[in-house]
């Protein structure tokens, strides 16, 4: 096998190890679903009736359901450096490293599990829009273009979490952290309002917001179909995730030491 | 040929504690050579450094004579590790631990089935194959790892502390498991311990490390030999001084009433003892007569027994993390 296909064996197989995990025991998807749902059932449903914010011809739940998909990935991903820290603690991660399989290699693996995880999410949440009626554009290659942003989102913020518990090293101090910035990338985006109706410091914020691209992304995929600035929101997306992967090789030896 | 070699290995952590103080040693291809100290010797961060998982300071380290840092994947190739720590994935089955671990050590893929399925018969998990690793008893994981060596054959296997916290019948078969690798896989075996009976059983060579630096090396029968004779153990009605005639033994170690006394011959030893002391008024409780053990090859040579060491080393890493905190 040459380095590339290595490579990728590699990482398919780190991304393996989390799908089988997924196969026994699925219940932390069902219970990640809570969140999204009340955002939709309730303050969606809400929103809607006083048509207090309105975007175009589309009703309020149908503009928010691309946010909650990307904020209920974000939660996933965010998140994920918890469980490098807590595999650390076991013992696992040291025996991944010990491998010969290259170190980038497994921090692309970890990364993908998290898009294994977004995609499954991803699935339940376009299901429950479905159920409650939100009307959406459901084109096959719209669909798949949605699950390859979800899985590239996963992998950004997932790495981004991994740098960070390589520097944090504790599981409190992740959760920490991870409360602290989820809510402020989500509130500095257009997952919930549209940018022109935010003060104007906060539009220049959310233009370093990837969470920004990402809900532009999918939005213009599964309601819209303006694909306009698809190109763009696919750049930024791409370029802060292969950042963050980068970034995350390097810095994961710090955790193991 | 040499399989592991390491010379002058530091490894220092801020900010003045040397784990490892300039260690040098050889493997020979074949060999089980133990790494014999008391917690908080520096056995686990030489192996860690030699696995890649932390830098040495300074000094080199040869796997198969290929530089553990130029080749580092080559060298993983070349090596299994079973860190102290249960590292097999409790979320996962016994058969999905092993068949990651096979693809992750690029294992070919007409090998991969027969490989696995061999471990597991050679590890006595067939029938536990598709349950879920958090559901195995300690013994069992540990067996799963050893297993994972079987799948992916490297020529030199490290194991941290293999039997520690498993019950003795688990032990043995771990004793044996090991054995047999190293002797029908001819794998190189590289373990560290803080169980005399462990290194005495398994090992061809040992080396007795303390406070980061190699204190003695050799065989286990060498090492007993260099002892010198047989150990008693007096414990006496009272407080009695540090010394005795010269022709009757050394006292190596002593507390409160109780005395080690190292002899060229115990048997004849006992009576001269019990005679000396009641002579000077003590009266000898009991006695026992022991022939020279690893605990007191490392009794010569550190002056200290190991679990004495183990309780100060312990005593200093409560007082360092506590000022961690505190700090």
């Amino acid at each position: 096998m040459n380095s590339i296909s290595r490579f990728v064996s590699s990482s398919l197989t780190v991304a393996e190890m989390e799908a089988r995990k997924i196969r026994h025991d699925s219940t932390e998807l069902w219970t990640r679903l809570v969140q999204p749902a009340l955002w939709l059932l309730v303050f969606g449903e809400v929103f809607t009736s006083i048509r207090g914010i309105t975007q175009g011809n589309y009703t309020y739940i149908q503009f928010i359901t691309p946010g909650v998909l990307a904020q209920s990935v974000l939660f996933v991903a965010i998140f994920y450096g918890i469980t490098v820290v807590w595999e650390r603690d076991v013992g696992i991660l040291n025996k991944l490293l010990s491998t010969p399989s290259p170190r980038s290699s497994i921090i692309v693996g970890k990364a993908l599990a998290a898009g294994v995880r977004g995609v499954f999410q991803a699935i339940m949440i376009f299901a429950l829009a479905l159920i409650i009626g939100v009307n959406l554009r459901f084109d096959i290659l719209d669909v798949l273009g949605v699950f390859v942003v979800i899985v590239a989102f996963a992998m950004c913020f997932s790495s981004l979490s991994m740098i960070l518990a390589s520097f944090l090293k504790t599981r409190d101090r992740m959760m920490g952290i991870g409360q602290a910035i989820t809510m402020p990338l989500f509130f500095a985006s257009n997952a919930i309002y549209p940018l022109s109706l935010m003060p104007a410091w906060l539009q220049t914020v959310s233009l370093f917001n990837p969470l920004s691209y990402v809900v532009d992304a999918v939005r213009a995929m599964i309601l819209t179909g303006d694909y306009s600035n698809l190109a763009l929101d696919a750049a930024v997306l791409g370029g802060f995730t292969l950042l963050f992967l980068g970034v995350a090789s390097i810095s994961i030896r710090r955790i193991i030491e | 040929m040499t399989a592991i070699e390491v010379t002058n290995l530091v490894k220092t952590y801020p900010p003045d504690v040397r784990a490892v103080d300039g260690v040098s040693f050889a493997v020979d291809d074949g060999e089980i050579f133990g790494l014999l100290g008391p917690n908080g010797a520096g056995k686990t961060t030489i192996i860690k450094m030699i696995m890649g998982l932390t830098k040495p300071t300074s000094g080199s380290i040869k796997i198969c004579n290929l530089d553990a840092f130029s080749s580092s994947s080559q060298v993983r190739q070349l090596m299994g590790y079973v860190p102290q720590a249960i590292s097999a994935d409790g979320d996962l089955t016994g058969y999905e631990n092993l068949l990651i671990f096979s693809k992750l050590f690029y294992v070919q893929k007409k090998d991969r089935d027969s490989r696995i399925k061999e471990a597991l018969q050679e590890m006595e998990l067939t029938e536990r194959a598709n349950d879920l690793v958090k559901h195995y008893s300690g013994g069992m994981m540990r067996r799963l790892e050893i297993g994972e060596a079987v799948v992916s054959r490297p020529r030199v296997l490290f194991l941290d502390e293999p039997s520690i916290g498993l019950d003795p019948s688990s032990k043995r078969q771990v004793w044996a498991h090991i054995k047999r690798l190293n002797k029908e896989l001819k794998m190189t075996v590289f373990i560290t311990t803080h169980d005399m009976a462990e290194a005495d059983e398994l090992c061809d060579r040992i080396a007795i490390m303390n406070h980061g630096r190699f204190v003695v090396a050799g065989t286990p029968a060498e090492l007993k030999r260099s002892v010198g004779g047989d150990m008693l153990s007096v414990k006496l009605s009272a407080q009695a001084g540090a010394s005795l005639p010269e022709d009757i033994g050394k006292v190596v170690h002593s507390t409160d009433g109780s005395i080690d006394i190292l002899t060229a011959n115990g048997e004849t030893a006992i009576p001269r003892i019990v005679g000396f002391y009641e002579q000077s008024g003590l009266h000898v409780l009991s006695m026992s007569l022991n022939k020279p053990s690893l605990d007191d090859v490392f009794l010569k040579y550190t002056k200290v027994r190991i679990e004495e060491a183990e309780s100060l080393s312990q005593a200093r890493q409560a007082r360092r993390s506590f000022m961690r905190h505190a700090g």
